[in-house]
């Protein structure tokens, strides 16, 4: 073999190498999007913009979380002052300021409605653990208000899961997902989701605003807003506990 | 032909008494059955009434002009200032009593369980012109305003495992379509005629019920109950502009019938069942119409002789009628005086439909006391005595038609 032929052998393997060997696979998508929204600790504040029939309504909270599957939520204003969710690992509680016992929801409950708004109580507290429960595919790339993104198809793996299939457009850099659309297993649509504006944390992209379409609900919206987000804060270790939730 | 038809009549029933008694009793039995069916309809049209005035909504309801559009979505943000509508309201020429109440979809907390109710925010002391709490609170007492203090119904607690002392946490949708959530401690279990309030009902203090829902000063409608004398359309109307120019408030003010489509079902039922009553009657007297028939045919060769001595067929026709309305009196004064007997003997012992109507969502209590109606009575007496007379002159007609020599010749 002559030498040239093998010098352009060797160049075409060049160039096909970095496609094949460094090529990400759906699963490394997902752990990265389910990274991107898992801190060791974080704090945030906010609010949850509901729009329906009636008009705008809109409440704010605080909220802790620690790892994957703890966090806390407080609300601020004045409607609903004091309560508070708490999500552990498995279970989820409600605490209300004039209620002498927490209530815990669980199954079909957690798909309620928080505050009346599009948002369920699962939704606000999942666990960052895609995978446990899904199967995915990548389905391709898209431009997706001018943000180039993966598409991704979410499948579930198990009937426990609120949404049976989700597809979503993750972000090839950032992997922040920008949209969302969950549906049932037939396909019907449940919610839309779709982050309007990001904001930069450390060295991460979350979302700060984004605005959620239950499709079960007729002229309703919601949008939910992170004001403030500090990752890696110092927490109390009895934060997340049922002592403190009635404290 | 000088012959005292009434006296012959009456005498010819005694001919064949087993026949005659066998018609009398079929049109008695008609006429009781109608008595007691009526007697019972008109009591649950009246207990209906006093269930809706009294537990639902009053004589006359004030809500915000637009609850009613939006009541699917349980809309507690659509409501009515207590403070300006009650003394407008009160204030009209004809109304007697007015109470706020708010009526609310709730959920109790028990056993990590969530147990649907309907929460009833009421004003005690107001609402005792409409609810006579002290009659139907059979343990514990009624709650004070101010505590969170809850009065059941007495199959829920049942239901539940529930008496008083306990105390349940109650979870519900906000006026401002949040959630919310208090502990309320049972004071009292209460029994109401209505077999669905019993088992779906809690009372809490308005007051309670307002911070509950975020609905300071407001409330889900106000009710009223009107003086003896007027009429229930015309103060509803008054209301309704009495607020429109003093408080330039647009409101759904109506009258009791207006708002409750099964009562005026239950209107219409009753002359449904008048007309059930007259096929009734009908079918009860095609045996005297068979009677008076067989009757004929019996005494052909008689009445062949009586027209030979000179009777004109419209007094056998008479004849005939008068046979069979005898017959009818004496059937619908027994039935009559027999059903008037039966709805006695009720009134007394009352009609128990507690297994009937459980799970029925309809405002009619578990027991009925139906009342002897001597209105009715009398009605009744008189509609089974001219339908089963007129029955009989179908073949009565026919003994005027008879050919004389024809039924001279009949063996």
């Amino acid at each position: 073999m002559s030498k040239k032929i093998l010098t352009l052998l060797f160049a075409l393997i060049l160039l096909i190498l970095p496609s094949t060997l460094f090529a990400i696979t759906a699963e490394e998508i997902v752990k990265s999007m389910d990274a991107l929204a898992t801190y060791d600790t974080s704090y945030s504040t906010g609010s949850i913009q509901t729009t329906d029939r009636f008009g705008t309504k809109e409440s704010t909270f605080k909220a802790w979380t620690k790892g994957t599957s703890e966090s806390l939520i407080e609300f601020t204003s004045t409607a609903e002052r004091g309560q508070k969710i708490l999500r552990t690992k498995g279970s989820l509680y409600l605490y209300y300021p004039d209620a002498e016992e927490l209530i815990r929801l669980q199954g079909a409950a957690l798909r309620q409605s928080v505050l009346g708004s599009d948002l369920s109580y699962e939704d606000m507290t999942e666990e960052k653990t895609t995978l446990n429960d899904y199967t995915v595919t990548l389905d391709g790339s898209e431009v997706y208000n001018g943000h180039d993104c993966y598409i991704l198809t979410l499948t579930a793996k198990t009937r426990q899961v609120a949404y049976p299939i989700q597809k979503v457009w993750v972000d090839k850099e950032t992997y922040v997902t920008w949209k969302g659309e969950y549906s049932t297993s037939q396909g019907r649509l449940l919610k839309n989701m779709e982050v309007l504006s990001v904001m930069q944390v450390a060295d991460r992209t979350i979302p700060k605003e984004t605005k959620i379409d239950d499709a079960m609900k007729q002229d309703s919206s919601t949008m939910m807003t992170f004001d403030t987000l500090q990752i890696n804060v110092s927490l109390d270790a009895n934060l997340f506990s049922l002592e403190n939730l009635t404290w | 032909m000088t012959i005292k038809l009434p006296a012959v009549a009456f005498r010819n029933i005694f001919r064949n008494l087993r026949r005659s008694i066998l018609s009398a009793v079929a049109i008695a039995v008609s006429a009781m059955s109608i008595m007691a069916l009526l007697a019972l309809l008109e009591c649950m049209e009246t207990d209906m009434a006093k269930n809706l005035t009294s537990f639902y909504t009053g004589q006359i309801r004030i809500r915000n002009v637009d609850y009613e559009k939006y009541e699917r979505y349980n809309p507690l943000h659509l409501s009515v200032d207590i403070a300006s509508v009650l003394p407008v309201a009160e204030s009209v020429d004809g109304v007697k009593a007015a109470t706020p109440r708010i009526n609310f979809p709730a959920s109790l907390y028990l056993n990590e369980k969530n147990n649907g109710v309907l929460g009833v925010g009421i004003d005690f002391t107001k609402d005792a012109a409409f609810i006579d709490f002290d009659k139907l609170v059979t343990e514990g007492r009624i709650p004070n305003a101010g505590a969170n203090e809850m009065l059941m119904g007495s199959i829920l607690a049942h239901e539940l495992a529930l008496g008083v002392g306990d105390k349940v946490t109650m979870l519900t949708t906000t006026a401002t379509r949040g959630t919310n959530a208090m502990t309320f401690k049972i004071t009292g279990i209460a029994s109401f005629p209505v077999g669905a309030l019993s088992s779906t009902t809690v009372y809490v203090p308005l007051d309670r019920a307002q911070y509950l829902l975020r609905m300071e000063g407001q409330a889900q409608e106000i009710l009223l109950l009107t003086k003896d004398g007027y009429k229930e359309a015309d103060v509803a109307k008054d209301v309704k502009q009495a607020l429109l120019s003093q408080l330039s408030l647009e409101t759904e003010t109506k009258q009791w019938k207006d708002l409750n489509t099964i009562y005026s079902f239950l209107v219409i039922a009753k002359f449904i069942y008048y007309i059930i009553g007259a096929i009734f009657f009908v079918l009860g007297s095609t045996v005297i119409i068979n009677t008076t028939m067989m009757v004929i045919y019996e005494r052909m060769r008689e009445i062949g002789t009586m027209g030979a001595l000179g009777m004109q067929g419209k007094e056998l026709t008479k004849l005939f009628l008068l046979e069979g309305s005898f017959i009818s009196i004496a059937g619908s004064t027994l039935g009559t005086l027999i059903g008037v007997g039966i709805v006695f003997t009720l009134s007394k012992v009352g009609l128990n439909f507690t297994e009937v109507m459980s799970g029925v969502d309809m405002e009619i209590s578990s027991i009925l006391y139906p009342t002897v109606n001597w209105f009715t009575a009398l009605f009744v007496w008189i509609y089974a005595i001219i339908i089963s007379s007129l029955s009989t002159l179908i073949p009565s007609r026919k003994a005027s038609k008879i050919e004389i020599v024809e039924a001279l010749r009949y063996v």
